[in-house]
């Protein structure tokens, strides 16, 4: 009775403080602010062996390591200067919402059949989509309130670029959908017990692939802040903190899509069972997962250079738009055939 | 320059001189969305006035500021310049002079089209791994240059009446060993490059110049070659030791921004070939003949034309019987490459993503431009 009290005092409290875990450690602020640091300090040291480099070498110790905080600091102590022109309010408050909006779509993302921050449904994947759906608008306001020649052609290629990547994405996600006969990212996960849908739905895996780089603006895609032509595109005229904004909102929201491709095509958390207890195990596959993912896509920006928004507009309307629809009826086939 | 006026809906981006790719010079681009109308180079920000340095200058003076045009291809303008100076003097560079004179230029031309299709992969959008290979792989030609000048760039080695020293010892065999290696490095370039699918959707079918067009708009060097033009001064008019090496004129017949990348690769292989003829073949003798420290040229006109990296170099000199030459022209191939850039927007569809890919595949040389 008397040892059975704390314990009992101490699951309570642990059951309560679960939302906040989530919050503040998986899927919420540590775990994306980590990833953001550990993936960018990855990414110059991985891309600094392709051009003969070594990368980051001074800041914490020979590897680097703490060279990605020493920039945030020196990027927070930068002063912010507002372009005379500006609008000013949409010109501060657009890079500060923007890394919110995918942040909270990783909300959505189950990391165990119960470890789930926002619990949507049946109305997750659809939330995901509307909720990410928001990103390119702000993008637009933010090169319109600049008032800049540069950062106004980089927000119409925003535009431009999300139009054309995000339908194709809705269809394959759909596709997905009816193949587990359910909207409910935890269920789609579960469906996934048996086999991955990365091998019934192929084309839509490739397709999801090629639009997750579309969506986080990585090369091959980075049209909208093509650096040799538009300087920064939309984020021309950001400086010292809010232009450290857009760079993290750029990996928050690879980090959502990443995290998306994994629930729909490689099952999600599941896992063999490795850490004894399934939520650990389920956590730890999840990573894993998003461990392997990430180099690749860090990898294909060494190797490829940049596509030409005609071209890109080429690829997205008449090859992954067409291809994902196929997608949709091998799908439709499939499920009739009731092979699934 | 006071700017020609633009019509409505058509935005005019002033590309430079303060972005990440222009370089020295400003670029305006009228755009309709992404479609560029109009291009308009506004050149002359480096201007250091190097035709009036030279009236200042006695002939042997000359040679400093005259290599200050176009740095990553000094050997080649300091030829043209002391071609020029030889003909006003009346005096023939000894044969093995001749020989080292050519390796020496060839091994700037291979320096300044790597540095050039360094940059055309860069403005791609290529993560700049290809350009950061070839700014290493020019250390081993600068090394070779070090070893054989004492320095690494605007080493004014060729002078009037020869060159500097002779080749050191074991010079050959270093450069046989920079050669091999090279070759195989060229192997790995055009996997990353001309085979890249990316890439080749970037470069095929941009900027086409046509071969009628290269001709009546005057272009020069590789932007001719590429449109198909066969014309070579070395081949034409054999300076040097050009008239005794073997070596091919590179060109290419579709006239776009890859097929200008590569004529300049092809140019490379020969010029690596020729670089391998000079250390083999090189026939004995002196270096250099005895000139007066203060020459006095005849009175004249005297006239000189090189092939440098980036096209046919004139210098074009009058002399009245002073110290100093009365004028130097100097018709430099980058500004001449700039003009037919200029009337590219009207002669093809040009979007602004291809701005910069377009004129990294002309390749000026700002300096060498404003002079």
């Amino acid at each position: 009775m008397i040892l059975e009290a704390p314990s009992l005092l101490m699951k309570s409290v642990l059951f309560n403080l679960k939302p906040l875990t989530q919050i503040i450690v998986i899927p919420g602020l540590a775990f994306i602010l980590l990833f953001a640091i550990i993936v960018v300090w990855f990414e110059r040291k991985l891309l600094a062996r392709a051009m003969l480099r070594v990368g980051p070498y001074y800041c914490g110790g020979r590897s680097g390591v703490l060279q990605l905080i020493a920039d945030f600091l020196k990027l927070f102590l930068k002063e912010i200067v507002i372009p005379q022109d500006a609008h000013r309010v949409l010109f501060v408050s657009t890079p500060i919402i923007l890394p919110t909006i995918p942040a909270l779509a990783i909300t959505l993302i189950p990391f165990d059949l119960d470890w789930v921050l926002f619990r949507a449904g049946g109305l997750s994947l659809p939330m995901f989509f509307a909720i990410a759906g928001f990103s390119p608008l702000i993008p637009v306001f933010a090169g319109w309130a600049a008032n800049n020649k540069y950062t106004i052609i980089g927000s119409l290629r925003t535009a431009f670029l999300y139009i054309s990547a995000e339908i194709p994405l809705v269809i394959c996600a759909s596709a997905v959908a009816i193949m587990a006969g359910s909207f409910d990212l935890g269920r789609i996960v579960e469906s996934q017990s048996t086999i991955w849908f990365a091998i019934p739905q192929f084309i839509g895996f490739i397709i999801f692939f090629l639009g997750l780089i579309i969506e986080a603006e990585r090369t091959p895609f980075d049209i909208p802040t093509a650096e040799v032509e538009l300087v920064l595109g939309w984020r021309t005229e950001f400086s010292g903190i809010l232009f450290g904004f857009t760079m993290m909102a750029e990996y928050v929201s690879f980090l959502a899509w990443a995290l998306l491709f994994i629930t729909l095509y490689l099952g999600g958390y599941n896992g063999p069972n490795i850490l004894g207890l399934p939520l650990y195990s389920h956590i730890f596959w999840m990573l894993f997962k998003l461990a392997v993912l990430v180099p690749i896509v860090i990898l294909i920006r060494g190797v490829f250079p940049r596509l030409r928004m005609d071209q890109l507009l080429r690829l997205g309307w008449y090859y992954l738009m067409p291809l994902s629809i196929l997608n949709l009826f091998i799908t439709l086939a499939l499920k009739l055939g009731g092979i699934f | 320059m006071s700017e020609p006026q633009i019509e409505p809906e058509i935005i005019r981006i002033s590309w430079g001189p303060q972005h990440p790719m222009s370089g020295q010079t400003r670029i305006l681009i009228d755009v309709d969305g992404e479609v560029v109308h109009r291009l308009i180079a506004d050149l002359g920000f480096t201007h250091r006035g190097i035709e009036k340095i030279l009236e200042n200058r006695t002939l042997l003076q000359g040679l400093i500021p005259i290599e200050r045009m176009a740095m990553v291809d000094t050997a080649n303008i300091g030829l043209g310049y002391v071609l020029a100076v030889e003909e006003a003097l009346g005096i023939e560079p000894p044969e093995r002079a001749n020989w080292i004179r050519s390796m020496i230029c060839e091994i700037c031309r291979i320096n300044s089209h790597l540095y050039a299709f360094g940059l055309q992969v860069e403005s791609t959008g290529y993560f700049p791994a290809v350009f950061l290979w070839t700014t290493v792989d020019r250390e081993v030609l600068l090394d070779l240059l070090e070893r054989l000048t004492g320095a690494r760039w605007s080493y004014n080695f060729i002078i009037p009446g020869g060159v500097m020293n002779d080749l050191p010892e074991g010079f050959q065999d270093k450069v046989r060993e920079a050669v091999n290696y090279l070759r195989g490095r060229f192997r790995q370039y055009w996997e990353a490059m001309v085979e890249n699918a990316v890439f080749e959707m970037r470069c095929v079918g941009v900027a086409v110049l046509r071969k009628e067009d290269a001709i009546r708009l005057g272009a020069t060097g590789p932007v001719l070659r590429g449109s198909g033009v066969d014309m070579d001064v070395r081949k034409d008019e054999p300076y040097a030791a050009y008239g005794d090496l073997d070596f091919k004129v590179i060109t290419q017949p579709d006239g776009d921004a890859m097929a200008r990348l590569k004529v300049r690769f092809h140019e490379i292989e020969q010029s690596l070939n020729i670089i391998e003829q000079v250390a083999n073949e090189i026939p004995g003798g002196p270096v250099r003949v005895k000139i007066p420290l203060f020459p006095r040229p005849k009175p004249g006109e005297f006239l000189s034309r090189v092939e440098t990296a980036r096209g046919e170099l004139g210098i074009h000199m009058f002399t009245d019987g002073g110290m100093n030459p009365y004028r130097v022209k100097i018709n430099s191939p980058s500004l001449r490459n700039m003009y037919v850039f200029e009337r590219l927007a009207e002669l093809n569809r040009i979007l602004v993503a291809d701005i910069p890919v377009v004129i990294n595949s002309i390749d000026p040389w700002y300096l060498d431009c404003d002079r």
